[in-house]
C-alpha cells in the first residue's frame, strides 16, 4: 500500500449519494442475495444434500411406481402428488437449517457489521437473506422436477393440480425461509434460533394434527339418538331396517368443532388448495384429494344413524366424498394467510433488530 | 494546556509536538467545549451503558482532519464501544457525534458514505475470495458494478494480495486478513478512517506501508482515528493522542501530571566505566541510575535535566554514542497514567 495509491479525500468522491428509486433498491437487494448465496449456500454440503435428496425421492417414486403399476392406470396424478408431498417434507426439514442462522450467524462471524456500515438498509439485508434461503431451498424442488415430468408422461396428470400445487409449495418454502431468517434476527444464539424454527415447522406440520386429535376428544358432546333395529326375515332372507322410538345417550367426538386447527397444516393447505378429481364412484383418485376429503369430512356434524337406502343393485346409497366436498368449505387460504402473516411478522421483527445504530442489544450479543 | 495553573499544581512541561490536548485546542475555549460543526470526528459528552456497566461515561474530543489521532487506553476503557458508536452501529445514550459533519444517529447513511471502518476482530466471508469481498463491499456501498471491479483490482494490488485474490479468504494469514480488512475499509474512498488495532499481525514491511498509507491519507486531508496498544507504533504514526480511561477522556491536570512523571533516558558510551564514573561524580542520585550491561538507564524528571546531563557528560569527555528517551511520548504518558491509578 504505497502512498501514491492513497486517495486524496478532496478528489471528487466516486461514491455518490445512493441512487434512489425502485431499480436501485432492487439492485442493492440483488447484491445481498448474491452475497448470501455465495457465502452460505453454495457450499459442498448443499450440493451433497441435493444429490442425496434426489436419490431418496427418486427411490421412493420408483418403488411406488412399480407397486402401483399392476392395478392402476394413469398413475400420473398419484406419482405427482406423492412427489410434491415429499418435496414439501424435505424442504421443511432443510430450510430451517439454511435460514435459521442467517443473521445471528453473521453476527457471531462479525460479517453482519461489515454489511451494516454500508449503504444497504436493514430491510434489504433481511429480505436478501430470506430470498437467499428461499432460492437455496427451491433447489430441492428443482431436483425433484424430473420425477414430476416423469409423472406427466404416465398420463392422468391434471394441469390444474400442477398449476396450483407448485406455487403453494414455493410459497410455503418461502414462509419457512422468512420465519427462519426472522427468528435468527430475534434470537441471539444460532443453534437456538434454528431449533425454534424447526419447532415452528413441527408445530404446523405435526402439532396441528395432534392438537386436532386431542381437541376432537376434548370437545366431544353427549347426543341422544334413536335406536336402529335390523330385522331378518328367515323366509325371504331379507333384512329390513327401522328406526325405533327408543333412545340412547352416547358420547361422540366432535371434529366439526375443531377442524380449523387443520387449516394451518401446510400439507392440508396444499391438499385443500388443489382442486380434487373424483373417480366414477365419487372417490378422490390421488393423495391430495384424499387428504382434502378427509379434512372436509371432519367438518361434518355427527348425524343420527339412519337406515341406509339400498339401491336395487344392492349397494348402499350414502353420501360420496364428492358430495361431501361440494357442501363443505375450503380452508387453505385461511391457513396460507396465517402462515404469511407469521412470516411477515418475523421479517418485520428481524428488520428492527438489524437496524443500526442499535439502541438496545440482547445481553451478551456482539455487534462487530 | 488550558488547565488553570492552580497554586501548587506542577508547572506544565513545554509540550512536544505529539501532545496537543485533544479537547483544549484553543486556550480561549472552555475546557469541555467542542465545535460540532467542525470537520473530522467530533465527540461531545458521549455516554453509553450496557445494563449496569457504564462503558462510556463522558467522552469529549475532536480528531481533526489532516491528522492521525491515536486512541489510547487500557482494556475496558471504552475504546471499542466508542468506535462502534462512531461507526454508526451503536446509538449513544447521551451526547453528540459528528463524523465528517454527519450525525450517525440521525443520518447513518451519510456517515457510512464518508467513513471507513476496520474493526479489531475482523469478520470475513470465509468462502469468498478477496476479490469477491471487495467487489461486494463496493457494490454494497452503492458503486456501479464496473467501478466496483476496477476499485477491487486497484486495492488488491495495494494490499499485495494478487496471488491470493481468487482463493477463498479463509486461507489468508492474520496479516493478510488485516491488509484485506484495511482494503475493505478503503473501498468507497472514505474521508474518515476508524482503525482498531490495524497493525496487529502485520509484518514489518506491512507496518511501514500502513504507516505511509495513513500519513498520506492524513496529508491529503483525511481524518484518522487509530486505536492501538502498540504505543511505540502510535508514537511513530500519530500526531495527536486521546487518552481514555474507565469510560472517560483523560485530560487537563491528570494528563499534565502523567507527562511529568519521571522518564527513563537510555545512555550508552564507548567507555561504560567512564560513563558510570562520571554519572556519580556529576552527582546523579544512584537510585536514579540503572545499569543494564553497557547501557545506563537514568530516570529524569524533565527534558531540561536531560539536556543539562548530556552537556555535562560531553564536557567531562565521556564518549556518548546514544542518548535518548527509553520510551516514546505516548508510552510515557500512558505509563504515567497507569502509575497514577495504582
Amino acid at each position: 500500500m504505497s502512498q501514491t495509491a492513497t486517495l486524496p479525500p478532496e478528489a471528487p468522491a466516486p461514491v455518490q449519494p445512493p441512487a434512489r428509486g425502485f431499480g436501485a433498491w432492487m439492485r442493492m437487494l440483488g447484491v445481498v442475495v448474491r452475497l448470501e448465496l455465495a457465502q452460505r449456500v453454495r457450499s459442498v454440503a448443499w450440493y451433497v444434500l441435493l444429490v442425496v435428496v434426489g436419490l431418496v425421492v427418486g427411490g421412493v417414486i420408483v418403488v411406488l411406481f412399480l407397486s402401483l403399476a399392476d392395478y392402476q392406470r394413469d398413475l400420473g396424478g398419484a406419482i405427482f402428488s406423492t412427489t410434491i408431498f415429499l418435496v414439501m417434507l424435505v424442504t421443511s426439514l432443510v430450510t430451517p437449517a439454511l435460514s435459521g442462522n442467517a443473521i445471528n450467524g453473521d453476527r457471531d462471524g462479525g460479517t453482519l457489521a461489515a454489511t451494516q456500515v454500508t449503504q444497504v438498509t436493514a430491510g434489504q439485508l433481511v429480505l436478501g437473506k430470506v430470498l437467499g434461503a428461499w432460492i437455496a431451498s427451491l433447489g430441492f424442488l428443482l431436483v425433484c422436477a424430473p420425477f414430476m415430468l416423469g409423472s406427466a408422461l404416465l398420463g392422468g396428470l391434471r394441469i390444474e393440480a400442477v398449476a396450483v400445487a407448485i406455487p403453494v409449495v414455493v410459497v410455503e418454502i418461502g414462509v419457512v425461509s422468512a420465519i427462519g431468517v426472522g427468528l435468527s434476527g430475534l434470537i441471539r444464539r444460532p443453534v437456538l434460533s434454528t431449533v425454534v424454527t424447526y419447532l415452528v415447522v413441527a408445530f404446523f406440520s405435526v402439532g396441528t394434527l395432534i392438537g386436532f386429535g386431542v381437541a376432537t376428544i376434548a370437545f366431544q358432546s353427549e347426543e341422544t339418538y334413536n335406536e336402529v333395529e335390523w330385522d331378518w326375515d328367515e323366509t325371504t332372507d331379507a333384512t329390513t331396517c327401522r328406526v325405533t322410538d327408543r333412545t340412547f345417550e352416547t358420547t361422540v367426538p366432535r371434529p366439526d368443532r375443531v377442524w380449523p386447527l387443520l387449516a394451518a397444516n401446510p400439507y392440508v393447505i396444499l391438499a385443500d388448495a388443489v382442486p380434487p378429481h373424483f373417480d366414477a364412484s365419487g372417490y378422490p383418485d390421488d393423495l391430495l384429494g384424499q387428504i382434502a376429503s378427509g379434512v372436509r369430512y371432519a367438518q361434518l356434524e355427527p348425524v343420527q344413524e339412519e337406515c341406509p337406502e339400498i339401491l336395487p343393485s344392492g349397494a348402499w346409497q350414502g353420501e360420496t366424498a364428492e358430495e361431501v366436498y361440494e357442501r363443505t368449505v375450503p380452508s387453505w387460504f385461511v391457513g396460507l394467510a396465517i402462515h404469511l402473516a407469521l412470516a411477515a411478522l418475523a421479517v418485520w421483527g428481524a428488520i428492527g433488530a438489524v437496524r443500526a445504530p442499535a439502541r438496545t442489544l440482547a445481553p451478551g450479543s456482539r455487534i462487530a | 494546556m488550558s488547565a488553570p495553573a492552580s497554586p501548587g499544581a506542577p508547572e506544565p512541561l513545554p509540550a512536544s509536538p505529539v501532545f496537543v490536548d485533544p479537547v483544549a485546542i484553543d486556550p480561549a475555549r472552555p475546557h469541555d467545549g467542542v465545535d460540532l460543526a467542525a470537520d473530522g470526528i467530533v465527540v461531545d459528552g458521549l455516554r453509553r451503558s450496557f445494563g449496569g456497566v457504564h462503558a462510556v461515561r463522558a467522552m469529549t474530543f475532536h480528531a481533526k482532519p489532516g491528522r492521525v489521532t491515536g486512541l489510547i487506553g487500557p482494556n475496558g476503557a471504552g475504546k471499542t464501544t466508542l468506535m462502534l458508536m462512531l461507526a454508526s452501529l451503536l446509538a449513544p445514550d447521551a451526547g453528540a457525534i459528528r463524523v465528517a459533519g454527519a450525525d450517525p444517529v440521525r443520518d447513518p447513511r451519510a456517515v457510512r458514505r464518508a467513513m471507513g471502518w476496520m474493526p479489531d476482530v475482523l469478520g470475513t466471508w470465509r468462502t469468498l475470495s478477496p476479490r469477491q469481498i471487495l467487489v461486494t463491499v463496493g457494490r454494497l456501498h452503492g458503486l456501479p458494478e464496473r467501478v466496483a471491479r476496477d476499485r477491487a483490482d486497484e486495492l488488491i494490488v495495494q494490499a499485495r494480495l494478487e496471488e491470493l485474490a481468487n482463493r477463498p479468504s479463509r486461507v489468508l494469514s492474520r496479516g493478510q486478513q488485516q491488509r484485506l480488512g484495511l482494503a475493505r475499509a478503503l473501498v468507497h474512498r472514505p474521508r474518515v478512517l476508524l482503525l482498531d488495532e490495524p497493525a496487529a499481525g502485520l509484518d514489518p514491511t506491512s507496518r511501514l506501508e500502513l504507516r505511509e498509507l495513513l500519513r498520506g491519507f492524513a496529508t491529503a486531508g483525511g481524518t484518522v482515528l487509530i486505536s492501538s496498544h502498540d504505543l511505540s507504533e502510535l508514537d511513530e504514526i500519530a500526531q495527536d493522542a486521546v487518552f481514555v480511561d474507565r469510560g472517560e477522556v483523560v485530560g487537563g491536570e491528570r494528563l499534565v501530571l502523567a507527562r511529568q512523571a519521571a522518564r527513563e533516558w537510555r545512555v550508552r558510551a564507548l567507555d561504560p566505566r567512564a560513563l558510570s564514573y562520571q554519572l556519580a561524580s556529576i552527582g546523579v542520585a544512584f537510585d536514579r541510575v540503572r545499569l543494564e550491561g553497557d547501557v545506563a538507564l537514568i530516570a529524569l524528571d524533565r527534558e531540561e535535566h536531560a539536556a543539562d546531563l548530556l552537556q555535562r557528560l560531553v564536557a567531562a569527555g565521556v564518549p556518548i554514542v546514544h542518548f535518548a528517551p527509553a520510551v516514546g511520548d505516548i508510552e510515557r504518558t500512558y505509563l504515567g497514567l497507569a502509575g497514577g491509578r495504582r
